[in-house]
């Protein structure tokens, strides 16, 4: 790529065709312009990353004297914990809460706007408002919708003769219920990402669509669908990152409990690193979960790259 | 009358549901805020009886106050700093040539990959040997680069002209004069994207508090929060609420205020190529 330079030089010249143009001396000024940014990453990601590799082949004592290399002690010690399985179950549960009505919601919702006319401005601010959510605030207020026995959702199922349900307390439904609010705000971002991939469907497709009497659901199916499958594959990857990721909720609504049912990767991680203090196995860890997070990224990082051209 | 079409009918019908859901937590919030104490726990929409005293008691004597100034201090701390760093960058990235640009803007992608959580550790133990913790720059200094907001500025500024750039540079303009007069101008819809999403989220920003700012005076809104919710024993459920629209009505407000260019930058960046 690097040494494309001077062709693309070339190229831009002829085209723009703004005669010589001196750009000898680019690389002293780009090194000033670029540096600050270079460091802050370096400093903040990169050696903080590296010292994460390293941190998870030593044992820590809480003392952080006498560090000691135990190759793969660590790795060993976290594939083996229970603990850990029981958390990347309910990681992989919580995303595929999250997922399935990001995509099936989201899309929905995105057709359903595409239809309305009047008031579709007003509709649209109203389903983006969870996406900017002080996730903690919400946290609070859903922790107290959710309440036993006297919570908002229990007075409401109350008069029908249900629960009441200790929504949160219960080892059943825990996990279901932190989903749902982590499903509050992933199926808001996946309608805006819907609402941008259904415009890049061309108005002759909906024509053909009409004459050809394809409606509803069918037309969904067979027309719309297929052509978002980039969109629906955006959604699920971006969901996906994200809710791997799922920390603020969790710790705020359950803190992992009751009795581990809502503990998730990163809820671990926390309690690993910083209430056991083993910052040897909860560096571990997180190399781990990382790995998954750049398989699943690998493909977020074309969809960038293809935008950067 | 004039006929709705039955299509209408059930897409407004599936948007009222979800509209009602995505906004119930916030209806939800303001109303137990302003419900006089005894009415906290009821259900009825609309309070009986309205109090501006859970604000009070929240802003002056749960802290609120303090968390505020510490919010408004370090997301704008960090969107100086990340605007700093990443206009000149994103510039080079997309105007300049240079040895190893390609690589270094890698560099500067691969890092989006990377979780705050996954470097929070050692950034601690960073924190901890420097004897910053309890400090703003422990609170700012991470957040320095936007490796996001360089890549998002960058999109935008390959699309100027580089007629309008080789002319500037004719008329002896260095690469300061380039991007104040030229660049900067030219690239305003795409820094005010990024500059909300830096607000948005180094405002709602919990973990990385949560290790750093374990000192009262120092807390930021959602961290004040959270520890407000541990020590629901002794706070009112009133206050509480209070507390959370408190965290929440600025961000609410900028949103609403400035949604378009929100809601273009989330799908400019992601979607369009």
């Amino acid at each position: 790529m690097i040494q494309r330079a001077p062709t693309g030089r070339g190229l831009r010249r002829t085209t723009s065709g703004t005669g010589p143009v001196q750009r000898h001396h680019d690389g002293r000024a780009a090194a000033l312009l670029v540096a600050p940014a270079v460091l802050g990453l370096v400093l903040f990601v990169y050696i903080p990353i590296a010292i994460s590799v390293v941190a998870g082949f030593l044992d820590i004592p809480i003392s952080g004297r006498g560090i000691e290399p135990v190759g793969l002690d660590n790795f060993v010690a976290v594939l083996g914990d229970p603990q850990v399985h029981r958390a990347t179950l309910n990681t992989i549960l919580y995303s595929l809460l999250t997922i399935v009505p990001s995509v099936v919601l989201g899309l929905a919702l995105a057709l359903a706007l595409e239809v309305v006319g009047r008031g579709r401005a007003v509709a649209s601010v109203l389903l983006f408002l969870p996406l900017t959510a002080n996730l903690v605030a919400m946290a609070v207020v859903f922790r107290w919708i959710f309440a036993a026995p006297s919570g908002f959702l229990n007075q409401l199922l109350g008069p029908i003769g249900i629960g009441p349900v200790a929504f949160l307390g219960d080892t059943d439904t825990a996990l279901v219920t932190v989903a749902l609010v982590g499903a509050w705000r992933s199926v808001s971002f996946a309608v805006v990402l819907f609402l941008a991939g259904l415009t890049t469907i061309p108005r002759s497709v909906h024509e053909a669509a009409a004459v050809d009497g394809v409606r509803g659901f069918a037309k969904v199916r067979l027309v719309i669908a297929p052509l978002l499958r980039p969109t629906i594959v955006l959604v699920v990857v971006l969901t996906a990152i994200q809710s791997i990721q799922v920390f603020d909720t969790v710790k705020v609504m359950t803190d992992g409990g009751p009795d581990g049912a809502t503990e998730t990767l990163f809820t671990l991680i926390w309690r690993i690193g910083f209430s056991y203090y083993n910052l040897g196995e909860a560096s571990a860890l997180t190399l781990i979960v990382l790995a998954a997070l750049v398989l699943v990224g690998v493909l977020r990082r074309r969809q960038l790259l293809r935008g950067g051209q | 009358m004039a006929k709705v079409p039955p299509g209408v009918v059930a897409a407004w019908t599936v948007l009222l549901g979800a509209m009602i859901l995505a906004v119930f937590p916030y209806v939800w919030m303001l109303r137990t805020a302003f419900a006089e104490d005894t009415y906290v726990r009821g259900m009825n929409l609309i309070p009986d009886r309205f109090t501006l005293n859970n604000f009070v008691v929240a802003w002056f004597d749960s802290g609120m106050s303090a968390a505020m100034l510490n919010g408004a201090i370090v997301t704008s701390g960090i969107l100086i700093l990340q605007l700093a760093t990443g206009i000149p960058a994103a510039y080079a990235f997309a105007k300049l040539r240079f040895r190893g640009r390609d690589a270094l803007f890698g560099i500067v992608l691969a890092s989006l990959i990377i979780p705050a959580q996954a470097i929070a550790v050692p950034l601690f133990l960073g924190v901890s040997t420097l004897d910053l913790a309890n400090t703003h720059a422990a609170l700012i200094l991470p957040f320095a680069t936007s490796a996001f907001g360089i890549f998002l500025m960058r999109q935008h500024m390959v699309t100027i002209p580089d007629a309008l750039l080789d002319a500037a540079r004719m008329d002896g303009f260095g690469h300061g004069r380039i991007l104040s007069n030229v660049v900067i101008p030219m690239s305003r819809p795409a820094i005010l994207t990024f500059a909300l999403f830096s607000v948005f989220g180094s405002w709602n920003e919990y973990l990385w508090p949560l290790l750093v700012a374990r000192a009262e005076a120092i807390r930021t809104p959602p961290l004040a929060l959270a520890l407000l919710q541990t020590d629901a024993l002794n706070t009112d459920l009133g206050v509480l609420a209070a507390a959370a629209v408190i965290v929440t009505v600025p961000i609410v407000v900028l949103f609403i205020v400035t949604r378009r260019s929100f809601v273009a930058g989330l799908t400019g960046g992601e979607v369009t190529g």
